[in-house]
């Protein structure tokens, strides 16, 4: 008995080192990535780290709490536009519109989770693959304060300070990883502390959860309220680093593309879908010769991922490690 | 002795089906009752309306003196009543030990559990004997130990009232055995009140000091074990009526 834990420990802190190895080679690749390549790929890694924070919240809220949603492509939108207007229209600056915008779609989800998240399992998913439409729908038709179809353009670069400013390509670059590394950070902690078990409980039996004192409905708001900010601060800083706004980047295709990036990963890891993202976002890049069949060959990719292994590249990894499950 | 629940006039219909009869009764605050009849007799649907997940078509249900009828179930179990149920349904891709405190962040969230928290954890862990199984995942483990689990969570959200749904069947008569030992220390150790509905007749006999038995939504005979066991009305509701021949 005494041995097996000693072993345990070990072997628990073995992985502990390695993954910390991993880490540390990750972020180190990421920092000197701008020195050492080409423009166009540092531009990939600016989207990959956007989508990065995107799939990540979407995981606190469908891969942690349960709730299947269709409309996370929707509150970025929301995000990227409340931002973008509140810098060109309303004069603000950058660091305060950038939190405003996640304030703000934290609650006008909550809005919407209220009455919404009352209906269970597939319903609630028509729901917000409907309200994702009608949004993309609302951001295509508001000419006079989104300016439709045409775009928003010279959306302000984040202002400067302590004599860093935020205009090249390298700077912003840096100032987005930051974000990433900062969402990251405070998911990791989120879905690890009491909070994040509260979670899980709910996933894993909903009326259990309840039976033991768990206001489930609140806390199910909560999680789609807080994922939904953090997909608004993504849309922001979308909206500041490449300083052009189109409904199209808002639409259907892009709330799938979250519930990909994030399946391919593995739901409910957090890790799974923030290396989701990444993938992804390399293996679009990549079939760019073939923009039509992108989708296609995706949609075949993701029916096979979820027959072979449903709980995504993570879930592959305790396999070859030898976990159960 | 002081009444911890109070039951008056309870009743559910479902449609045209009652569910439940006009019930009433009372259980006092250290008593281990037991509830049982015949399958659809009402037992698992007067469990659910005493834990809040049904609402009375008519009647109250107090619980120290406070209303609690049409109350959420998460304000009930604040209140102080846990339950189990039929099916044993625990968090299935959590370990033994998260599982178990969940019960307690769920009545106190900390974003990270208080020594005291920390503590409680273990004491439950070693009064239900879950110890050994603390880092494993609870989906891995037999239903009898989930089941374990799901009363060992119930018991850390700090109960005065436990209900406990069919929490015997399809044990061995070891593990039965050990869930009557467990269910005792629970009552006596912890001064749990409980009210339990199983169909292993041995077990609710060898536990309970009253029984309450239910026939078609309504009470057909309350009293000590051996006082039901020898009711004609009982005998007739499980066995049939005995055919009289001229």
């Amino acid at each position: 008995m005494v041995d097996t834990v000693l072993v345990k420990n070990q072997k628990q802190k073995r992985a502990r080192i390695r993954n910390l190895i991993i880490l540390a080679v990750v972020l180190g690749a990421l920092a000197i990535l701008p020195q050492v390549t080409s423009e166009y790929i540092t531009y990939v890694a600016v989207l990959a780290i956007i989508y990065a924070i995107l799939t990540g919240s979407y995981d606190l809220t469908t891969g942690y709490t349960g709730p299947l949603t269709f409309c996370h492509g929707a509150f970025y939108g929301v995000g990227a536009y409340t931002s973008a207007l509140l810098t060109l229209k309303a004069g603000f600056p950058f660091w305060v519109a950038f939190p405003l915008s996640g304030i703000m779609v934290f609650i006008f989800a909550a809005i919407i989770g209220y009455p919404g998240l009352r209906l269970k399992g597939h319903y609630f998913a028509v729901t917000t693959f409907f309200f994702g439409h009608f949004i993309y729908l609302v951001i295509l038709n508001s000419v006079s304060l989104t300016n439709g179809p045409m775009g928003l353009r010279n959306i302000p670069p984040p202002e400067g300070f302590l004599g860093i400013s935020f205009t090249s390509l390298n700077s912003s670059y840096y100032l987005i990883l930051i974000f990433g590394i900062l969402a990251v950070v405070f998911l990791y902690f989120l879905v690890n502390s009491g909070f994040g078990k509260i979670l899980i409980s709910i996933r894993e039996n909903e009326e259990l959860s309840e039976a033991i004192g768990v206001n489930t409905s609140l806390y199910k708001v909560l999680a789609f309220s807080i994922g939904a900010g953090i997909a608004g601060l993504a849309g922001s800083l979308f909206a500041h680093f490449f300083r052009l706004l189109h409904p199209t980047t808002f639409a259907w295709m892009t709330s799938e593309m979250v519930v990909i990036m994030a399946l391919v990963g593995g739901l409910g890891t957090l890790i799974g879908p923030i290396i989701g993202a990444g993938i992804v976002t390399l293996i679009l890049e990549l079939m760019r010769f073939a923009p039509e069949y992108r989708f296609i060959i995706w949609s075949v990719a993701l029916i096979a991922i979820l027959i072979i292994e449903p709980r995504g590249l993570m879930g592959l990894v305790r396999r070859i490690q030898g976990g159960k499950k | 002795m002081s009444t911890i629940l109070e039951v008056n006039n309870l009743r559910k219909e479902f449609g045209g089906v009652v569910a439940v009869d006009d019930n009433n009764f009372t259980v006092q605050e250290g008593e281990r009752v037991g509830i049982i009849g015949p399958n659809g007799a009402g037992k698992t649907t007067t469990f659910n309306m005493i834990a809040g997940y049904f609402k009375p078509t008519a009647g109250t249900i107090e619980f120290e003196g406070k209303r609690i009828s049409g109350l959420k179930p998460h304000k009930i179990s604040q209140l102080g009543i846990g339950r189990t149920f039929q099916i044993a349904r625990a968090f299935g891709e959590m370990t033994v030990y998260d599982h178990v405190l969940t019960g307690i962040l769920a009545h106190e969230l900390h974003f990270r559990p208080t020594p005291k928290q920390i503590e409680q954890v273990e004491h439950i862990l070693e009064l239900t004997k879950l110890a050994a199984f603390r880092d494993n995942l609870v989906e891995n483990l037999t239903i009898a130990s989930q089941r374990r689990i799901v009363l060992a969570t119930a018991l850390a959200t700090g109960p005065r009232l436990l209900l406990l749904d069919e929490l015997m069947a399809g044990l061995t008569f070891v593990e039965i055995d050990e869930t009557l030992d467990e269910l005792r220390m629970v009552n006596e150790q912890m001064g749990i009140t409980l009210i339990v509905v199983e169909h292993v007749m041995k077990a609710i006999m060898q536990l309970c000091q009253r029984i309450i038995v239910l026939n078609y939504g309504k009470i057909i005979a309350e009293g000590t074990p051996k006082e039901v066991a020898n009711n004609k009305t009982v005998i007739e509701a499980y066995l049939g009526e005995e055919e009289t021949y001229a």
